[in-house]
């Protein structure tokens, strides 16, 4: 369990045994993301690591008590197996903590669950986030995150255009995020 | 220059870390595909994967450090042997070669550094760093035997037959995509590769045209670096089987049907010994967990 200003902060497992992973570590940089983007006080924050899986998979599953759930493999040094990296877990993290916050704030407008939101409209709003999350200083990784969204949404001029809006955007609705992503597919 | 290099002394900045692959292989998360349970199991690399845009970033990465290594390997190749005989490499001494596979080499050399720069230009603008991920050095250590036609046999059937299966996964990944850039660069290579891979197979038949014995060994050689480099059933004939098996290059190539078939045997085992391997160490594991 960590404990930062506003939030508190539990991982399961407690101990790891198939990775080299730390639980009050990761807590840590939780924690830390939490505050730096400015998330509600007052909340717990849990951490499912499933690591029985080298996969990267990170999602939120619940808003209310906040919950996400990882791989192992998402918070993973790429140079060194079952070792855990602080940027990767940082770049993880703070993408799903940017979504959290806008899931809670009223004014963003209702997305539906994780699972059922298609591929293209999850990496728009995976810009969006990132997005915000380079400019508190984070190491962001832009055109991994332009390759990203051009798979889902084509390789043309206007897809660019429309990917710098969202890196660049910081007080999108979901409705915005929609109509973003559709004009990026369609060029209209 | 001496002859017959070791992996350990390869030249590599320090962007690039090695990671053994007895270190992948004692991971006890290497679950069963089967198990995993969520949308994303399907292992082929297709645009409907939630995490396809990284797959092919990490897949690609693994063909340029398979293209530095391939260069490496051809390279070596010109130069452990001579065409006269008489010359050793390591301990072992080495049989003469003829000049044109010497040539052969040198023009695959000159096609692997073209891939490299080709590969590195495709990981800027997939957005992946050199580097970034860690280097398997396997590839290579197939190109370190002392005998030529062994040699060729690991290297031009076997690893760029691997090649061959890879890039035509990855063209077809642009294609669906709609990424010119990564369809065309992937398209050319194939071309090469698929000239590599007759290289071996001509010189395979002619250097052992009177010594079937020599060329059992080789064929033997390059069904145990064919079931390494089957990766544990990423490159295989099943339906999530990251990378198929390229049938119709490899016939282009000179494989036989019966030659592919049985390719697809060993990746089949492949699988389940890596699977077995997997339920051992998560096993072990468990048996860890402080009580």
């Amino acid at each position: 369990m960590s404990t930062a200003v506003g939030v508190d902060v539990s991982v399961t497992p407690e101990t790891f045994t198939l990775v080299n992973y730390d639980a009050g570590e990761i807590a840590e940089i939780a924690a830390n993301l939490w505050q730096r983007i400015g998330l509600p006080e007052g909340r717990s924050l849990r951490l499912e690591i499933d690591e029985t899986t080298p996969l990267g998979r990170a999602n939120i599953v619940s808003v209310d008590p906040p919950v996400l759930a990882l791989e192992s493999g998402a918070l993973e040094d790429s140079h060194r197996p079952r070792c855990l990296s602080r940027p990767g877990s940082e770049d993880v993290i703070g993408r799903l903590l940017f979504k959290l916050g806008d899931r809670i704030d009223p004014a963003f407008g209702e997305p539906p669950d994780d699972d059922d939101i298609p591929l293209t409209v999850s990496s728009a709003w995976d810009v969006y986030a990132v997005g915000r999350l380079s400019r508190l200083g984070f190491p962001n990784q832009r055109q991994r995150r332009l390759y990203q969204f051009r798979v889902r949404h084509g390789f043309a001029d206007q897809v660019d255009a429309v990917f710098n809006q969202l890196w660049n955007a910081e007080d999108l609705t979901w409705t915005g995020l929609l109509e973003l992503s559709e004009r990026a597919t369609n060029g209209s | 220059m001496r002859k017959s290099f070791p992996v350990e002394d390869l030249a590599r900045d320090d962007r690039f870390v090695r990671v053994p692959i007895t270190e992948r292989m004692q991971d006890g998360r290497q679950v069963p595909r089967e198990a995993q349970g969520s949308r994303r199991n399907g292992g082929r690399l297709t645009p409907d994967r939630p995490d396809a845009p990284d797959a092919a970033r990490l897949l690609m990465h693994g063909i340029f450090v398979g293209e530095v290594q391939a260069l490496e390997g051809a390279g070596r190749t010109c130069w452990d042997f001579d065409t006269t005989g008489g010359g050793t490499v390591g301990n072992t001494s080495a049989p003469e070669v003829p000049f044109q596979l010497k040539l052969d080499m040198a023009r695959q050399c000159w096609d692997e550094a073209r891939h490299t720069e080709i590969s590195c230009k495709l990981s800027a603008h997939m957005g992946t760093e050199l580097g970034e991920f860690a280097e398997a050095t396997f590839l290579y250590e197939a190109a370190c035997n002392p005998d030529p036609v062994l040699r060729l046999t690991g290297v031009n059937r076997a690893l760029e037959g691997l090649a061959i299966d890879v890039f035509n996964t990855m063209r077809e990944f642009g294609q669906i995509c709609g990424d010119p850039v990564l369809e065309f660069c992937e398209d050319w290579m194939l071309a090469d590769e698929v000239t590599h891979v007759k290289m071996g197979s001509d010189w395979l038949r002619r250097l052992t045209e009177k010594d079937p014995e020599r060329r059992e060994r080789a064929l033997e050689f390059q069904r145990v670096v064919d079931q390494l480099f089957s990766l544990g059933g990423f490159r295989g004939e099943e339906d999530d089987s990251p990378v198929r098996l390229a049938r119709r290059f490899r016939e282009l190539a000179g494989f036989e049907t019966s030659e592919i078939d049985e390719l697809a045997d060993i990746a089949r085992d492949a699988r389940a010994q890596a699977e077995d391997m997997s339920r051992q160490n998560r096993e072990a594991a468990a048996q860890q967990v402080p009580t």
